[in-house]
């Protein structure tokens, strides 16, 4: 059935060997002698003035070389709303805010000058959820909202564009959709349901925590070394905040170790560059500890949701109402597109004609928000796809069958009235079919297996539109070996998602030769790499693949120019295969690569071609701008559409429950790499279960995270997870690199929901927040009536 | 890592160890006496702890005893909660010392430690409580050994200068049943929301609980009630609750009520089993 050679083959990570014998170097891992080392002083309360930062005592510490304020770079910077002082000056709007950093010798002396150093706070009232900061009279965390700028270039279009602040309010944005209309919609309904959804803040997790290290050279080169996802916007942050040309700005990125979004927040760098500048522009390294990487650095956004939705007695959805309040935290940053790309994606793959949707992107004072995988969909699935059950239960339909009468199909519109075709939208249907198999849905949702244990079954389903602003592209190089080996040149940042390796297959199969003699840089560098939007949104792939075929057709051109001359065969009769360029009817008339790839000089000093270099570029087309009233417009190239179901065991008496199985149906377009794509899903879902069953910041009633270690935030561990199945389906999208379709963040975002509706069909309660914790359970059905021994 | 130097020390015998602690601590170097040295090291880079000066005590051959002696079981304070788990020469402790922690922790953290912890749970002091144990303690003058409800109330109420070297139990106790159950909020790697143990002697039932207070415990008036048969399991659970000797925690692992219903049901277990065994 596969048509390709290399492509979907499991052709191992080229940086395996290196990362499981433990010879990757992350940017922590390289110890440059005469680095000094940066500490910061973070906030001990959410929502304060600081009145006074003595560093006296500090400074006379032997070893420390500088100590800079907030007070000495009054800097407000942010990559969409300017609202974030580097160090904060006026007052700290979250608990874990850097207020001052010291740079001394070493990270130990460093640490000892922070605990000298004495801050005066002036307590304020705490905005500490987003429902509470969009009540009227809740305290404001920003008081001149309407004095902030907004990123000049992402001020027009798009998810990241189009944003307003409203001055006098806690709100960073207001995103909305209108399409038909909900009052007429609501009025032909049968049955309308209405619940309120929510769960907090978390923490992204990675296991390489952030760090950064900055150079000033002599010269005026500032030299990053970073775990980040996104270089260039770096880049351009760094020389717009600071003055610095661009060319000046060498970012290096080598392997990052895990992010999940965490790493698209540029928040070190800048703090970095002020220490080195204060150090006469030595090196400088600023690494997080792990309690700094949860609750000072960016976080997973939060949310309160309320969705009305209505349907027909025979099951087909009329109209659905949201109202998306998301704790987006102290600064806008990332939060804003999160909630945008939220209302955009908002019904889930649902055919649904009168949508109305208000996403509101709040300030409180919690640690601020950045992507985290999903970007929006994950969160908003949650609330939706209880909703889709709470709704099937009221009307008497098997949730399964509700999903499939309402499964979005081409011909229909998105929330966005974007008209859907097979390309764009893949087959949601064919998913839910295949998912019904694997879950053994025909043998019940809720089977008894004792007394005391049931089984149970819920499922859910999501869609995502990989949505980069317009006008991103990607840019590659290919350059040869003498051997006649490729060598691909591309600023994919690799987070662990495999884009490395399948860039590497792309060529091999295009080129028709062995992926072993197809090699690609770890580390990008801004100085060398040619330009490439973040590597985010699971757009890489697409994005950098596209630029890859692209060099891959161009370098094939000039190789079959140089061939065409010296094997005297017109260009359009030949063929690459093998390192070799032979003409097509004709094999035996062929020359080696490693002849040509740096021209080809004939016996009588006569030169054919020169060096092979071959260029691709793209850049997504047809995006639009985003109304913000009525979210119309063309977010994205194409939507992603899955299936995900979760069986739990549950015991009635305790309200503990064991994931027993999880499964994901996802249409992959064309799956790339077979491995690489089923365990992007399974680690995607197992992070959707960890963040659904136990994630989750607990804050004191004064906003203080109690919640910033392991200890006390805890992630799923090895040996918990249920027995995962990935199964794709291949309906192939145009304009993508062999009709491939984004799978990063696919895994995670109907989880949540599948495990919330299994436990509800279990302990025959909604639940309805997260994380669901047995305490949570036993308390939901405390309050249902009941008591915890109610018979079940 | 710890942001501040620290002298290392590693004596060989007990008196070494306490002249040097004496020594150290006139020169004002605040010691500590480390083991695993696990808590040192995680509170001091938080600044919750503070030392110049560490004697380690590892070396000491009377404080890696294990094993019986007579009609006694002797387990030194420097071995690691692995080894008395492994070792199974005193399965009740050994059970207790294998739900603390995670397993490399538990490579490092020493009973010791645990039970001279500053983190409220200090588990392995459970069965300790419930078997009537001895603390051998060490100090400047000499070596004492005292009944452990003489010197765990709440805590570990060591003298300065004074080190944990063994435990010592009756024999007897290293046959008869018990339960232990750890109960977390939901991971298997977690702080307790509850740890139970009960052990059956041959008259009667004697229980100890973690994490349910501000400090680890065993309580006569609750045994009182959990041993008095004329009530049905349900009413002696329930009685034994209402005697509960401090304020039930609430915290981010659980609330006051949870946690009593997660006590209810864990002690009935725990009755139920152990008197299955009696039948």
């Amino acid at each position: 059935m596969n048509p390709y050679r290399v492509i979907g083959k499991s052709v191992p990570k080229k940086e395996s060997w290196d990362k499981v014998s433990g010879r990757v170097k992350y940017v922590d891992d390289n110890q440059e002698v005469g680095t000094l080392h940066v500490k910061l002083l973070t906030s001990h309360y959410a929502h304060a003035y600081i009145k006074k930062v003595d560093t006296e005592e500090a400074r006379k510490v032997q070893g420390v070389h500088a100590i800079v304020t907030g007070k000495d770079y009054p800097l407000l910077i942010g990559t969409t709303i300017k609202d974030r002082p580097l160090l904060a000056f006026d007052k700290v709007r979250y608990y874990g805010e850097p207020i001052a950093m010291v740079i001394a010798d070493t990270e130990a002396i460093a640490i000892q000058a922070v605990t000298l150093i004495h801050v005066n706070y002036e307590l304020l009232p705490v905005v500490n959820s987003s429902l509470q900061a969009y009540q009227k009279g809740a305290p404001l965390v920003h008081e001149r909202l309407e004095e902030y700028l907004i990123d000049q270039e992402n001020e027009t279009t798009g998810t990241s564009g189009g944003i307003r602040p409203i001055p006098g309010t806690n709100i960073a944005n207001r995103q909305g959709i209108r399409k038909g209309n909900t009052d007429e919609g609501f009025a032909q309904s049968d049955f309308i349901v209405e619940e309120v959804f929510s769960f907090p803040q978390s923490d992204h997790t990675a296991i390489e925590t952030r760090c950064s290290d900055v150079e000033i050279k002599k010269n005026g080169d500032v030299i990053i070394h970073s775990a980040s996802q996104e270089p260039f916007e770096m880049r351009e942050l760094i020389s717009e905040t600071f003055n610095i040309d661009q060319g000046k700005v060498h970012v290096h990125i080598p392997l990052v170790g895990g992010s999940f979004g965490a790493k698209t927040s540029v928040q070190l760098e800048p703090l970095a560059y002020v220490a080195s500048k204060s150090v006469g522009g030595r090196r400088v390294r600023l690494r997080n500890s792990r309690e700094e990487d949860i609750v000072t650095s960016a976080v997973h956004i939060g949310l309160h949701a309320k969705i009305k939705m209505g349907c027909t007695k025979d099951g087909k959805l009329q109209a659905v109402k949201f109202l998306f309040l998301f704790d987006g935290g102290a600064y806008a940053e990332r939060a804003v597109p999160i909630s945008k790309a939220a209302a955009f994606d908002c019904t889930g793959p649902y055919a649904i004609d009168n949508v109305w949707c208000d996403s509101l992107c709040m300030y409180t004072n919690h640690p601020y928000a950045t992507d985290f995988r999903g970007f929006g969909r994950t969160e908003a699935a949650f609330g939706v796809e209880r909703t889709m059950d709470i709704l099937a239960h009221k009307v008497g339909l098997c949730p399964l069958e509700f999903r499939l009468i309402n499964a979005i199909q081409p011909g229909d519109t998105s929330p966005t009235q974007v008209l859907l075709n097979r390309s764009n939208l893949g087959d949601i249907k064919e998913c839910i079919l295949k998912l019904k198999e694997l879950i053994d849905w025909d043998q019940g949702q809720r089977i008894k297996i004792s007394d005391r244990k049931v089984r149970a079954k819920g499922i859910s389903c999501a869609w995502k539109n990989g949505d980069p602003p317009p006008g991103v592209g990607a840019g590659a190089v290919l350059t040869f070996t003498s051997e006649g080996g490729v060598l691909i040149n591309s600023a994919a940042v690799e987070i662990g998602q495999g884009t490395k390796t399948v860039l590497t297959q792309m060529v091999a199969e295009k080129m028709r030769m062995s992926v072993h003699d197809v090699n690609i840089q770890m580390e990008v560098n801004t100085q060398l790499n040619p330009e490439s939007w973040e590597t985010a949104a699971s757009r890489t792939t697409f994005l950098s693949g596209n630029a890859v075929l692209r060099a891959v057709a161009d370098a094939v051109n000039q190789l079959k120019r140089t061939a065409s001359v010296v094997l005297n065969v017109p260009a359009e009769e030949l063929v690459v295969a093998n390192k070799k360029v032979f003409k097509k009817t004709a094999p035996q008339i062929s020359i080696d690569f490693s002849e040509i790839v740096y021209g080809y000089i004939f016996p009588d000093g006569t030169v054919a071609g020169t060096q092979v270099i071959g260029r691709g570029s793209y850049i997504i087309p047809g995006l639009t701008e985003m109304n913000p009233e009525t979210g119309k417009g063309v977010q994205g190239p194409e939507w992603n559409v899955v299936a995900q179901a979760v069986e739990v065991e549950f015991d009635k008496r305790d309200n503990t429950f064991t994931l027993i199985r999880a499964i994901t149906v996802a249409d992959a377009g064309t799956v790339l790499n077979y491995k690489g794509a089923e365990t992007q899903v399974m680690g995607a879902m197992n992070q959707g279960l960890s963040f659904a069953t136990r994630e989750g910041f607990i804050y004191d009633d004064e906003g203080k995270v109690l919640t910033t270690q392991f200890r006390s935030y805890k992630v799923m561990h090895y040996g918990e997870q249920p027995e995962y199945i990935v199964r794709f389906i291949e309906n192939p999208v145009k304009g993508s690199p062999f009709g491939s379709r984004g799978l990063g963040e696919h895994g995670i975002m109907g989880m949540p929901a599948a495990v919330a509706n299994s436990l509800s069909i279990a302990a025959k309660v909604p639940l309805n927040q997260l994380p669901l914790t047995p305490e949570f359970i036993w308390k939901t059905r405390l309050q249902r009536g009941g008591g915890s021994n109610a018979s079940l | 890592m710890l942001h501040y130097n620290i002298d290392y020390y590693e004596p060989s015998s007990i008196s070494e160890a306490v002249k040097l602690f004496d020594k150290l601590d006139k020169e004002g170097k605040k010691p500590l006496y480390l083991a695993g040295g696990t808590e040192i090291l995680t509170l001091g880079r938080l600044n919750q702890i503070y030392t110049k000066a560490v004697i380690d005590v590892k070396g000491i051959p009377d404080c890696n005893v294990q094993g019986l002696h007579r009609n006694s079981v002797v387990v030194g304070a420097a071995l690691t909660l692995t080894q008395i788990f492994e070792a199974g020469v005193f399965p009740f402790l050994g059970e207790a010392c294998v739900r603390i922690a995670d397993r490399t922790s538990r490579n490092q953290i020493t009973l010791g430690g645990n039970l001279a912890s500053d983190i409220i749970y200090r588990e392995a002091v459970l069965p300790l409580l419930l078997t009537d144990a001895t603390i051998v303690i060490a100090g400047n003058d000499g070596i004492r050994h005292v009944p452990i409800h003489q010197i765990f109330n709440e805590t570990l109420c060591l003298n300065p200068g004074e080190f944990v070297v063994q435990i010592i139990a009756d024999s007897q106790y290293t046959k008869m049943p018990f339960v232990i159950e750890k109960k977390r909020k939901s991971e298997r790697v977690d702080y307790p929301l509850l740890t139970l143990a009960v052990l059956k002697t041959d008259s009667s039932i004697r229980a100890g609980f973690s994490g349910l207070c501000a400090f680890p415990f065993r309580s006569s008036a609750m045994e009182k009630e959990l041993n008095n048969t004329s009530l049905t399991l349900k009413e002696r659970v329930d009685s034994a609750i209402r005697l509960i000797p401090a304020p039930v925690i609430q915290d981010i692992r659980g609330s006051r009520d949870y946690r009593l219903f997660v006590l209810q049901y864990t002690l009935l277990d725990a009755l139920t089993d152990l008197e299955g065994v009696r039948l």
